[in-house]
């Protein structure tokens, strides 16, 4: 009892504690005192040992406290180097709900409902001297101690994550390995088959070759075949019509434009900066247009990833705007915090970006804590983050490609500048010549040149209704006056504007308050008040006097008050109007002495043919020099740029204010990821990223894109989470079909149109989309293929398949995009949707310039991306905005009345003729004749448009099937 | 030796919540627990909604009993400054104009800050509760009793887009669906001839973030808000006036014909069923939707009570057609729509600060025009829909993206962006008022009393609706997402016993 006395002496004597705490205090003596436990024992002789300093276990916190906000940040900053994920010291991990329940390889560290009989609060808070935790580094504080002790009286709650305990390699780490099968596109009917008779299942007959088709059609190039294409394939009777038929179609140019569509939503591709400012990138086209070139080309998809992630080491730097695809916050702010968050959600958004494109690996789950799900750690994160760390959003020019064509328009351009220079050089001697004696003869004749302060033009008396100052060269830049007064024989200024001159200027400079035409003339001289051209080396200013009046003399300048001292008009010539309504030139530059060596002073010395021609051939020149830039430098684009990577440290949950150890650039290390050096540049990171991703003992590179390809055939992927192939996303319905697949696609070359031709040769995807009884009830999803399962377009496809039937499409592929928006540039952008539709706008979707968060107010509710977050499977809703859009929009009785017209072309008056054309265009088939009759009978009582409205919003038109 | 051996002084775990749960003092605790709902956050497995393809926004049933039905959330675009309006601050007024300690280094937004200032305008104590609400929102303050304020709000982010999605959408990136969009996937609507979720803008635009304030993010397009408002009705409603009424139904019905003929082929598809009978949806909304948003059947007292009669001046138009947009509100509301959003202030056009709540350098002249605006209609809306007994079953939330801070910027006349402490306040179904919870320091800077996050401010917005925050969940990328991220803790304080 001695020991509880000095105890309670020593509470007692810290002064300033309230009541409650006296209570609890004793409260915790007491039970440290009373030896009903071990604690007890071990705290006895402590306390005997050290007679003076009893440690007190702090109070727990009063508000309740949650696992993850509260408790798991104490665990890890303080305990998780020793009992985390990657290291268990005494078998002991505390990053984790269930692993602190479970306890260590000896016992159980907590006593729920009991903190302080908890072994883990007897060692963090230094109960036992000998025997505290952390053996190094700061201890824990008596709030984060407090905080503990609530979590466990309150029962330890949290989420149940005992299924991490054991987290294991999901399946997708394994090596693919190829199952025996038959070969080609037999393979997959043969895994389909097996697995459809499992179920009692088979495949549905083949539906009919109109269906064929279209269903071809609309899944590979996203567009329906012509009634001329449809027709030609009905009547190809040959045993190889549809094999053929698939090989037409995979050589179409309009293949690449549907599948880079899809490819735009896996890498959240959008043409804006995103949040509130929402800038359009005008130049990320380049990128558009290389993705829809790669899937025509059938480029090898390990290069295609090469190139988008290291293009600038590859000779395609056009590639490399995949880097900069996604969100760009362009407000900056001196506040460092922000600055360094706004960094890291870029990188996280690339990271993330990267490893769910190509990886099906949700990375970047893993900025904040180890991976739940997966066998990533936080460290893996940041040394991938140490890979991209370099890539900065912005533009770069982009180089242009060689080819043969442009080699010789280069030549050709070459020369014809060279022949200009040599022109311009004679007329320049010429001119030179002339001055040289012009100032030499006439040197007493010849006036001082323009200054910037002040120039006086003396003139015989003439009486003149206005005065005009024609401008034509000043310094390469839009010419400035301040004042220009004009004045009569008594001096008195008859310009200035309180005697009721007025100016006027062929242009001013727009958005500058200080450079207006009214300041010419104000009486107030100086920059501030001074009118600017919008011309470079040109303009006129004219002054009208409020009556006739008799002027002898002028004076103007560019700044008076001698701050400024470019754009001045060094040559002009100054005119009046005289009251017969002619013009005579009043004084010039021409008889001025040049502004040193100035080259417009000497040009208006030459003949007046002469002058001509210089300008002719300088501007020329200006042009050809401006096309050989474009030719061997190219346009900007948004691209990226790269740095020198700053030092990357792991952040404490994620938060770049809490920095950590550093982390050097690696791969996944769970997926044998290489480790590289720190210093090593920033180029050959990503290099480096590119060959790991692209090797073939990579298990999931393959296995994600052959899984793309079939989600984008069949409508839902063999793993029905295609970005996602790890412990959270869902298991292959097919794995060996996944696997015989994943090496074809290796072996092929990494050939898409290899694979996605194997899928659409299969009986699979030829066979009919009807539903059947047993099949729906055994798989309502028709995930084991029982039957095609008709789906849904999505939004683009819908609107292109629109204006092609319409026959408004316009075919133009690549190039600057095209706005459904109307955009009010200010320094943020906003967007308006246009009402009115014309040429511009009929072409397909995936060259709209599309702006994030601003859905196109006809399509966007067909669960379109806004551009902000990867979708690797978009939804399929069905809304009654969906149907009020397509009934009501101005778009669809715009297309309404263009399909009536055509209707009337192609099949001329009779309404079973265009009802026939209709269904034909629309659906590739024929009417049967109860459609016939109703679809006349709508003809005769509404009019075609209105027919035309009904069939452009009918199910068959919007589904595959 | 780390770990105790001695397992006899500790009960094994599963003594408490193993597979027996034996033991008196177990079974005592978690009784004990689940009195309180606490238990109720072990179990964390999602709960999906059931949608039905043909009607997606069927009302659905809530996780527990809710307090509220509806949400009509009010949001005050640009950063509405706590300062001039809900939080009282006498040592800000007595030390009006000195530095603010420790300010000498703070850099915020727009970078350094100048002395501290006391609000242009008067607090006085409002009704009978005497909570001190400045002159600014005056009226509103007349609702004082029927007001819970929540002092000691923090954001994340210090910038107004970021900052506008993260109060609308819980994450400061662009692209996740808004708690609209959430609140109507979980549990549909009530009325299904009219939207689920409408989201009104502000007569001058859109907020900052604009759609991202009521997309749907990765959840599907049918749980987007529909955006339309009483200037500018829901695009694409209307018949085409080249249509007759008759010819446009008799469109629809042919059109119905030639899909129900092609779906004989296709029984048991509910994708293609769900398809037809958005027809059916749209239809009834087309009569529904004009009818709840034509204002001429409002009484002239009525259209008095918001300002909906103010002219004369822009700010009185503008006011005018914010009132019209209240009046709106509490008509949707009305009609059983799930969750309405009423915008005040919008994007940033004429500069900072004049067309919403960014009062960086003027902040006194700027606020006198968005208080003439805002104060009055919503006022009217609080009151009108607490006399037409509204409020007993739908949740009104007043928010912004963050606050402002109590010193004026270096040089300017007006307020930075602080997301350190910021008011929001909550009145009607399910809320304690009146009453204040949390509170910021002696200026109004930083929260220091219960200090409440924007995840927690959601999880209680959900816990109202009878939702649990943590269990509605989607899948998307890897994730199982949900509106407060792996955040948020109930603020049970507010909530009305």
């Amino acid at each position: 009892m001695t020991v509880a006395l000095r105890c309670l002496d020593s509470l007692a004597s810290t002064r300033s504690r309230t009541a409650s705490q006296m209570l609890n205090a004793l409260a915790i003596a007491a039970i440290l005192l009373f030896p009903s436990c071990g604690l007890a024992q071990a705290e006895n002789n402590a306390t005997v040992e050290s007679s003076t300093q009893q440690p007190q276990v702090p109070n727990a916190v009063k508000h309740k406290v949650d696992f993850a906000k509260d408790v798991q940040p104490i665990l890890d900053s303080h305990c998780s180097s020793c009992h985390g994920a990657s290291k268990q010291t005494s078998d002991l991990r505390l990053d984790l709900r269930a692993a602190v329940l479970k306890g260590s390889g000896s016992g159980p560290v907590i006593r729920v409902g009991d903190s302080v009989h908890s072994r883990l609060i007897e060692v963090v808070a230094g109960i036992d001297p000998d025997y505290r935790m952390p053996p190094e580094g700061p201890k824990l504080s008596d709030e984060e101690i407090g905080v503990l002790r609530a979590w466990i009286d309150q029962g330890a709650l949290g989420p149940d994550d005992s299924a991490e305990l054991d987290r294991k390699a999901p399946w997708s780490f394994q090596p693919v390995a190829r199952p025996p099968s038959p070969h080609g596109a037999a393979a997959i009917d043969n895994w389909l088959t097996l697995k459809l008779n499992e179920r009692g299942l088979a495949f549905s007959q083949p539906a009919n070759r109109s269906t064929q088709i279209r269903r071809l059609y609309l899944i590979a190039l996203g567009v329906p075949p012509t009634p001329e294409e449809t027709r030609e394939f009905l009547s190809d009777s040959s045993s190889d019509a549809y094999e053929r038929l698939v090989d037409r179609v995979m050589a179409d140019v309009r293949y690449g434009e549907r599948m880079a569509r899809h490819w735009f939503d896996v890498v959240r591709f959008a043409e804006s900066n995103g949040f509130e400012t929402n800038r359009v990138r005008y130049n990320a086209w380049p990128y558009r247009d290389y993705v829809i070139r790669s899937f025509n080309n059938d480029l090898p998809y390990d290069q295609f990833i090469a190139q988008q992630i290291a293009g600038d080491a590859l000779g395609t730097d056009v590639a490399t705007g995949y880097l900069v695809a996604g969100t760009y916050d362009i407000v900056k702010s001196p506040d460092i915090n922000l600055t360094l968050m706004q960094r890291q959600d870029e990188l996280s958004d690339l990271i993330n970006t990267t490893g769910t494109a190509f990886l099906g690996l949700t990375l970047g789950c893993a900025r904040c804590h180890d991976h739940k799900f997966d066998p990533v750690t936080q460290k893996d994160f940041y040394a991938l983050q140490a890979v991209f760390a370099g890539v900065n959003f912005g533009e770069r020019p982009l180089p242009a490609e060689p080819s043969e064509q442009s080699q010789q328009q280069l030549a050709q351009l070459q020369s014809e500048i060279e022949s200009n220079k040599q022109r311009i050089a004679a007329l320049l001697s010429q001119a030179k010549t002339i001055a040289a004696n012009e100032t030499k003869e006439n040197s007493e004749r010849l006036r001082p040149p323009v200054n910037s302060k002040l120039n006086i033009e003396e003139f015989e008396s003439i009486k003149a209704v206005a005065v005009r100052f024609n401008i034509t060269a000043s310094g390469n830049s839009q010419p400035c006056i301040d004042e220009w007064e004009v004045f009569n024989a008594s001096g008195e200024n008859v310009a200035a504007a309180d005697r009721g001159s007025k100016p006027s200027a062929s242009s001013a400079l727009p958005g500058y308050s200080i450079h207006r035409i009214e300041h010419i003339n104000d009486g107030k001289p100086g920059n501030d008040h001074s009118w600017i051209s919008n011309e470079t080396n040109g303009g006129f200013v004219r002054i009208d006097f409020a009556q006739p009046e008799m002027i002898s003399r002028m004076q103007w300048g560019r700044d008076r008050a001698e701050r400024f001292r470019d754009r001045v008009a060094s040559v002009y010539s100054i005119e009046a109007l005289l009251e017969d309504g002619t013009w005579r030139e009043l004084a010039s530059s021409k008889n001025r002495r040049p502004q040193g060596d100035d080259i417009e002073w000497m040009i208006s010395q030459l003949p007046s043919v002469e002058r001509a021609e210089f300008k002719r051939v300088s501007d020329k020149q200006k042009q050809l020099e401006k096309e050989l830039q474009q030719l061997t430098k190219g346009q900007s684009a948004w691209l990226g740029t790269f740095s020198k990577p700053e030092p990357i440290h792991r952040l404490y949950r994620g938060d770049p204010l809490m920095k950590r150890e550093e982390v050097a650039p690696a791969m996944v290390d769970s997926l044998h990821g290489p480790q590289l050096a720190s210093d090593l540049p920033e180029q050959q990171r990503r290099v480096a990223l590119v060959s790991w991703l692209t090797e073939r003992n990579n298990p999931l590179t393959s296995r994600v894109m052959v899984n793309r390809l079939w989600h984008y055939t069949f409508g839902t992927g063999i793993v029905d989470t295609p970005s996602d192939f790890g412990g959270n996303g869902t298991l292959p319905t097919h794995p060996e079909l996944l696997d015989w697949l994943a090496d074809e696609f290796m072996a092929s070359g990494w050939s898409i149109k290899h694979v996605q031709r194997l899928m659409l040769l299969s009986q699979a995807f030829q066979q009919s989309s009807q539903p059947s009884q047993a099949g729906l009830a055994v798989d309502s999803d028709s995930r084991f293929l029982w039957r095609f399962p008709p789906r849904r377009l999505e939004a683009e496809p819908i609107r292109d398949s629109m204006l092609v039937v319409t026959g408004a499409i316009d075919w133009q592929m690549g190039g600057p995009g095209f706005f459904l928006q109307r955009v009010e540039q200010d320094n943020v952008y906003r967007y308006f949707p246009k009402e009115t539709f014309g040429p511009a706008e009929m072409r397909r979707m995936v060259y709209l310039t599309r702006v994030r968060g601003e859905q196109d107010p006809v399509f966007g509710s067909f669960d379109c991306p806004s551009g902000n977050q990867v979708i690797p499977k978009r939804s399929r809703s069905n809304t009654p905005l969906q149907a009020l859009n397509l009934f009501n929009s101005s778009f669809i009785q715009q297309q309404a009345d263009l399909l009536a017209e055509r209707l009337r072309r192609d099949a001329g008056e009779s309404a079973q003729q265009q009802v026939e054309r209709t269904f034909e265009l629309l659906f590739a088939r024929q009417p049967d004749q109860f459609e016939l009759d109703a679809s006349t009978q709508m003809i005769q009582d509404e009019g075609l448009q209105a027919f035309c409205r009904a069939m452009l919003n009918t199910t068959e038109f919007l589904f595959v099937f | 030796m780390f770990l105790r051996t001695d397992s006899k002084t500790i009960l094994p775990r599963r003594d408490f919540f193993g597979t027996t749960l034996g033991g008196l003092s177990g079974i005592a605790l978690a009784q004990l627990l689940n009195r309180d709902g606490l238990l109720a956050s072990d179990s964390k497995t999602p709960i999906r909604p059931v949608i039905d393809p043909a009607n997606p926004n069927r009302a659905r049933a809530a996780h527990f009993e809710p307090k509220a039905k509806q949400v009509l959330m009010i949001f005050c675009a640009g950063a509405c400054s706590q300062i001039d309006t809900f939080d009282y601050k006498p040592d800000l007024i007595a030390h009006h104009d000195q530095p603010m300690p420790g300010a000498d280094k703070l850099i915020t937004f727009q970078g350094g800050q100048g002395t501290l200032q006391k609000s242009p305008w008067e607090f006085r104590p409002r009704g009978q509760s005497g909570k001190m609400i400045s002159d600014l929102v005056g009226q509103i303050g007349e609702m004082a009793d029927d007001m819970c304020f929540i002092h000691s709000l923090t954001g994340k982010t210090n910038t107004h887009g970021p900052g506008e999605n993260f109060m609308n959408t819980g994450f400061t990136l662009d692209g996740f669906p808004s708690v609209g969009a959430w609140t109507t996937y979980a549990l549909g609507s009530e009325n299904d001839n009219l939207p689920a979720y409408v989201a009104i803008a502000d007569p001058r635009g859109n907020p900052q973030s604009s759609g991202n304030c009521w997309n749907p993010g990765f959840l599907p397009a049918a749980f987007q808000g529909t955006d339309f408002n009483a200037s500018a009705p829901v695009r694409n409603l209307a018949r085409p006036d080249r249509w007759n009424e008759a010819s446009d139904r008799r469109t629809r019905e042919f059109l119905a014909k030639i899909n129900q003929h092609h779906m004989e082929k296709f029984a048991g598809d509910s994708e293609l069923a769900a398809r037809i009978s958005s027809y059916d949806l749209a239809a009834r909304m087309q009569l529904s939707v004009p009818e709840v948003s034509d204002l001429s059947t409002e009484s002239s007292e009525v259209l008095k009570m918001y300002g909906a009669d103010q002219s004369g001046s822009a700010t009185l138009e503008t006011k005018a057609n914010y009132a019209r947009n209240c009046i709106l509100a509490r008509r949707l509301i009305e009609q059983g729509v799930r969750f309405v959003q009423l915008f005040n202030g919008a994007y940033q056009v004429g500069g900072e600060g004049t067309s919403n709540w960014d009062g960086h350098k003027v902040l006194k002249d700027q606020y006198a025009i968005h208080g003439e605006i805002f104060d009055g209609p919503t006022a009217a809306l609080l009151k009108d829909m607490k006399r037409r007994g509204l409020l007993e079953h739908t949740l009104v939330v007043w928010c912004t993206e963050f606050g402002r801070m109590p010193t004026f910027q270096a040089g300017a006349k007006g307020r930075d962006h602080n997301p350190a402490g910021f008011t929001a306040w909550m009145a009607g179904a399910g809320v304690k008022a009146p009453f204040s919870y949390g509170s910021t320091d002696a200026f109004g800077y930083k929260a220091i009393e219960n200090v409440t996050t924007v995840y927690d401010f959601h999880a209680t917005i959900l816990h109202l609706l009878g939702l649990d925050h943590e269990r509605l969940t989607y899948y998307h990328n890897g994730i199982e997402r949900r509106l407060t991220d792996v955040h948020g803790h109930v603020l049970r304080e507010v909530i009305a016993s």
